[in-house]
């Protein structure tokens, strides 16, 4: 009884991941383990929702449990290469990745993470390998189809990106990464407008989508590289952790204290006026820069309209 | 009682009294390290933080680190090592960096939990009192004592430092 109870709680749970309503999926997976405390399935699929909220240190606890439980699943191995990746450990994520891949039933998303991994690694062609292997599982997989596109793009064959990405989007008319893949083929094109259209769509769904912030800075770029080097430096600002942000600051701190005290024996008043006066510019502005970003980024995506039949 | 995921905070009766982390942060430069690390370690209590105890023992260390630092710069300038001018200010700079970068660190720690805390709902209360009443006491906490070795531990760096 309990165990049917598990197994529907977290079958709800994963479909509201994939809703995209990640503070229910992650309660349900949580009653799932409040009532059955050792479900490594269930600790396997609260790491995969914690990962979509990029609590990455909390989903390695729970794939760990998960290991600890059970660990001969495939799919609680593909989970934890999938973590590990978030973690960029990439020698333990194919390590994992492989055992995931030597499993009796082997999903198309297994293949597609090895690919990803592969790729991280600088192996395009095997990355290309498994994403066939993904297909032929599979032949309308879309993320599949969207990582094939990406590659075959990089590579700089456009047609064939193009191709593979509207079977990604036929499939899946709602994912976000093969928009943000769609984007890039149009800007290959020359089509910024219909780029564009595709970068609104995704930051509509998720402001803080991290493709579609980057096709829009891409998009601004191939307008005025100045507009892109904006884009991009805020980005830089405001996205991943804060060490950036320390590190910059820091140093910043040091090199402008330094050119200070230089200044000061040298007798020279003005230049340690400007230089204080920057360092504190520069304080200023990174305290507020995450907010103007945001701002920025609204009032951009504002003034873009999607084509009715879009 | 429901699965307690490693990063959850903890229901504490004071969630009333939480602020954003960039509030103490702020404190360290508008009024002093006296302010901003206890309160870093309050917060992390407060918001029932599963790594208070490493945030805590940071404000220690923060402490700590700045009395062992500013006693070794000051020891070193009376000893004529450091002579007054550049070598005393670059001595100087390197307690500030080292209070700077802990305090980002405490920050940056306490940050996570924040985000899990605000995505759970809790309640944030706005400290600007705190920090106004902080700004216009920091002279007095700063002048208990004209010992160097206190002004720096106290203040947000190393200014008020007469001569070490």
């Amino acid at each position: 009884m309990e165990d049917r109870q598990v197994t529907v709680l977290l079958e709800q749970a994963e479909v509201q991941r994939r809703l995209g309503n990640l503070r229910q999926a992650t309660e349900l997976a949580q009653r799932a383990l409040t009532i059955d405390p050792d479900h490594a399935w269930a600790h396997a699929a609260l790491a995969f929702i914690l990962l979509d909220t990029r609590r990455v240190r909390a989903a390695a606890i729970e794939v760990r449990a998960a290991l600890a439980l059970d660990g001969n699943d495939p799919h609680i191995h593909h989970v934890a290469a999938s973590v590990m990746v978030a973690e960029r450990k990439l020698e333990d994520a194919w390590a994992h990745c492989l055992i995931a891949l030597e499993g009796p039933v082997v999903e198309p998303g297994a293949y597609v993470l090895g690919a990803r991994i592969r790729d991280l690694q600088g192996d395009p062609a095997r990355a290309r390998e498994l994403l066939n292997e993904a297909l032929a599982l599979d032949a309308d997989y879309t993320d599949a189809l969207t990582q094939l596109a990406r590659l075959e793009l990089a590579a700089g064959d456009k047609d064939r990106a193009a191709e593979l990405i509207e079977r990604a989007l036929t499939s899946d008319p709602a994912d976000r990464r093969a928009h943000v893949i769609a984007g890039y083929i149009d800007l290959a094109r020359g089509d910024t407008a219909s780029a564009e259209q595709h970068a609104r769509f995704v930051l509509n769904q998720i402001a803080t989508d991290e493709g579609g912030l980057e096709l829009w800075a891409a998009i601004q770029a191939r307008r005025s590289w100045l507009l892109g080097a904006w884009w991009r430096w805020h980005m830089w600002m405001s996205l991943g952790d804060d060490r950036r942000r320390i590190a910059l600051l820091i140093g910043g701190f040091v090199v402008a204290q330094l050119a200070i005290i230089i200044a000061d024996e040298l007798d020279l008043d003005a230049a340690s006026r400007v230089v204080s006066l920057a360092w504190l510019g520069l304080c200023a502005y990174t305290w507020f820069a995450p907010e103007m970003f945001r701002r920025m980024l609204a009032r951009s995506l504002g003034t873009v309209r999607l084509d009715p039949d879009f | 009682m429901t699965y307690q995921i490693a990063d959850e905070p903890i229901e504490t009766s004071l969630r009333a009294y939480v602020v954003r982390p960039s509030t103490p942060l702020l404190a360290i430069m508008l009024c002093g390290a006296w302010l901003a690390w206890p309160w870093f370690a309050f917060n992390a209590i407060a918001m029932g933080s599963p790594t208070r105890r490493k945030e805590i023992a940071l404000c220690v260390a923060a402490f700590a680190g700045t009395a062992l630092l500013a006693a070794l710069v000051i020891a070193l300038a009376r000893s004529g090592v450091l002579p007054p001018g550049a070598p005393e200010k670059i001595g100087l700079l390197v307690v500030r960096t080292f209070k700077l970068t802990i305090t980002y660190y405490i920050s940056t720690v306490q940050d996570r939990t924040f985000h899990v805390y605000e995505y759970y709902g809790g309640p944030v209360r706005g400290a600007g009192w705190v920090l106004s009443a902080g700004y216009w006491v920091r002279g007095l906490v700063i002048g208990v004592s004209d010992d160097p070795l206190w002004i720096i531990i106290v203040a947000g760096g190393a200014g008020g430092v007469a001569g070490l």
